[in-house]
């Protein structure tokens, strides 16, 4: 009784995480193509185009407004890597840093938030349209060093390729950049 | 309607270029819907979408379970949860399987998440208020108008979302489709109205109602089959009944008899799925203490008791005349009709004299001779009118039974005498019966689960220890233990745990789709 109670209790409404990979230039754009629904400014969309060693991928959860997705680590622990895109971020309290992301147009800002051993940054990556927030949350005793690992499993694919993708299977058009525009 | 939504599941999933066409149908329906799209028709249409918010639709289920829980219905409860949970788990996981996207090729003007087929806020809302329509809202009329209002809701709710393009059309209709099939068909199954219908009068789930069309079959049944006019149907015994519902019966006089009060009780499948599991808990408790094989149908259920009862009428026990079985509907309804003790008073509400001891002692003991065993000894059980001891509700009598259980039936009977009188007047009656060797084994018999809960609750409310006092008085024995080992207990047992490991499981892996 108290079980069903509690389970009554959480029934939702209407949340949910999915399990769809956002993997860069995979047939399945599924996640992306939601992605793109819910920041229609981005111009490019954080995806993931390789797995280090001891990395995976944890689900997403995508509405209106962002899209976040998590990676896990056999040793920076469960959802060492939160990666979320949204139209705008807050920078004022982080570090523009040189290391590029690898991808013209997008300005890179680090916020550490603790040091090893309990290793806590985020990483804001800005472009035309939208933000790309990585929250970096180790387990305690975790090489910072596995940040880099992850850095490398993200990318980015353009807008303008979903676009494209969605015209061809349906023949209408992903609204937002990128786009001619929607009506309504 | 269901073809056109099975063929956009089947085209989606299977055939993507199918799924195309589709998108395309629906976003030219979209965009017209767009066309009215004006400031103020736009804020009516968002705040009608907040229907569909997690907060309302966790407030209605919230409520809906607040009120089952304080009218202690809890039938409808398990189902209301039950039907939320597999509507819930349904649309998350078709939402999964079709991974479709938001509309393409419009603005869309409302907060959403996740993917769009089925709608699951349509969902949630369509199955919250379909569930709330028959858990909490009395059959007939005011039934008849909450679907009415409910329609009308979910149809508000579908245009406002395709107003505001966070759905398409078909996302919609499936989700309003699913959110009200699934709570409808679980309640229709589970509680269906003639059996389990919600009235917020006092009674037992066991109990159905006897008036309106039920009533009139009854008595046409008894009319047909037994040629009885029935002048009067009168549920009694109701506090003491739980497997079934017990009736007396007002009866036209025949060529033969007088005007007269029959007894009869009314049984539907329902109590044999209670009486199934019921069996399953014991043998899982306690293993095969003895035979646990439940009935299969409401046919073989009353042709049991319609046996029992004239067998034991046969032997010359106290037992109510049996008149017969009336169906009432084929393989649903029977009712099996005896005599009705007409002034006879439960033993409880009697006084009990040393003649009234013997009496009761001597239908075990009569028992014991025919080798039958009564198996729920209680005082509802035990009527007395005129001084004389009568027993009743055979339906648990087991012919041949076991030592243990014969000596149980012992125990029950003298413990319910013991609490009219004392140990020691009713173990010296006992032993004008009995030897002090059987009454020892019947007290090393009697056991917790052995003695029924009425009369475990009476002992207690007595106050005095009589089983130790009885036991005191009888020779020393062993305790008989009552937990029963089996391969097939063991299977049993581990069967259903597997099954609600299952059943978390699934809760467990479909967490985020809650949370």
């Amino acid at each position: 009784m108290v079980v069903l109670v509690a389970v009554g209790a959480a029934l939702p409404a209407c949340a949910g995480t999915y399990l769809h990979e956002p993997t860069c230039g995979s047939k399945d754009a599924k996640a992306l193509i939601l992605a793109a629904q819910a920041v229609p400014s981005a111009t490019l969309l954080p995806c993931i185009a390789e797995f280090p060693s001891g990395w995976s991928y944890d689900g997403s959860r995508i509405r209106s407004g962002s899209a976040q997705f998590w990676l896990n680590s056999d040793r920076a622990g469960f959802h060492a890597l939160e990666v979320t895109l949204t139209g705008s971020c807050d920078v004022s309290n982080a570090v523009e840093v040189t290391a590029g992301a690898n991808q013209p147009g997008v300005r890179v800002y680090e916020e550490p938030i603790s040091l090893p051993p309990t290793f806590q940054v985020n990483r804001y990556l800005r472009f035309q349209g939208g933000c790309v927030t990585n929250e970096f949350r180790f387990a305690a005793g975790a090489s910072a060093t596995l940040a880099l690992e992850a850095q490398q499993a993200l990318s980015f694919v353009s807008r303008s390729v979903l676009v494209e993708r969605a015209r061809e299977d349906t023949g209408l058009v992903l609204c937002g950049a990128e786009a001619p525009p929607c009506p309504g | 309607m269901v073809v056109y939504f099975g063929s956009v599941l089947i085209g989606v999933v299977f055939f993507q270029p199918l799924g195309g066409i589709f998108d395309r149908f629906d976003t030219l329906r979209l965009r017209w819907i767009a066309s009215l799209r004006n400031d103020s028709l736009t804020d009516v249409m968002l705040f009608v979408n907040l229907l569909a918010s997690r907060w309302t639709i966790r407030a209605l289920r919230w409520g809906t379970i607040a009120a089952l829980v304080g009218f202690r219905h809890w039938r409808h409860l398990f189902v209301f949860l039950g039907s939320m949970l597999a509507a819930e788990l349904v649309a998350y996981q078709i939402s999964v399987l079709l991974g479709r996207s938001r509309p393409f090729g419009i603005t869309i003007i409302s907060p959403w998440e996740g993917y769009s087929m089925p709608s699951r806020p349509v969902v949630g809302l369509a199955a919250s208020l379909v569930g709330i329509t028959y858990a909490l809202v009395v059959p007939g009329r005011p039934r008849e108008i909450s679907k009415w209002i409910v329609g009308g809701l979910i149809l508000a709710l579908v245009f406002a979302r395709l107003y505001l393009a966070v759905d398409h059309p078909t996302d919609a209709g499936f989700g309003a489709i699913m959110g009200v099939a699934i709570p409808l068909v679980a309640f229709r199954w589970y509680t269906p109205n003639d059996v389990f219908p919600v009235t917020y009068r006092r009674g037992k789930a066991a109990h159905l109602d006897v008036g309106g069309k039920r009533g009139e079959a009854i008595r046409r049944a008894v009319q047909d089959q037994l040629g009885y006019e029935v002048l009067q149907i009168k549920p009694v015994g109701l506090e003491g009944s739980g497997g079934s519902t017990p009736l007396r019966l007002r009866v036209g006089a025949t060529e033969d008899e007088p005007e007269q009060y029959l007894f009869a009780k009314l049984y539907a499948k329902s109590h044999v799925r209670a009486d199934r599991w019921y069996k399953l808990g014991r043998s899982i408790l306690y293993g095969a203490l003895e035979d646990e094989t439940p009935f299969q149908s409401v046919r073989r259920f009353v042709e049991y008791e319609d046996y029992t009862l004239r067998l034991l009428y046969d032997e010359g026990l106290p037992t109510p005349k049996p008149y017969g079985v009336v169906e009432i509907t084929p393989e649903r309804e029977y009712m099996i009709v005896m005599e009705f003790f007409d002034g006879a008073v439960e033993i409880g509400d009697a006084e009990i004299d040393d003649a009234g001891i013997d009496e009761g002692l001597q239908i075990v003991r009569k028992m014991w001779d025919v080798g039958l065993a009564h198996r729920d000894i209680k005082p509802a059980n035990l009527m007395v009118r005129d001084g004389k001891v009568l027993v009743i509700d055979v339906f648990f009598v087991q012919v041949r039974p076991s030592p243990w259980r014969q000596a149980v039936d012992l125990a029950n009977m003298m413990l319910v005498l013991g609490v009219k009188s004392d140990a020691k007047r009713v173990y010296e009656h006992a032993l004008a019966a009995f030897t002090e060797d059987e009454i020892a084994e019947a007290f090393a018999a009697a056991r917790g689960v052995a003695s029924p809960t009425q009369l475990r609750s009476m002992l207690k409310q007595d106050g005095r220890d009589l089983v130790g006092e009885f036991r005191a008085l009888a020779p020393d024995r062993e305790p008989v233990s009552i937990q029963r080992w089996s391969v097939r207990r063991i299977i049993r047992t581990v069967g259903v745990l597997l099954l609600a490991l299952g059943a978390l499981l699934l809760v467990l892996q479909n967490w985020n789709a809650f949370a």
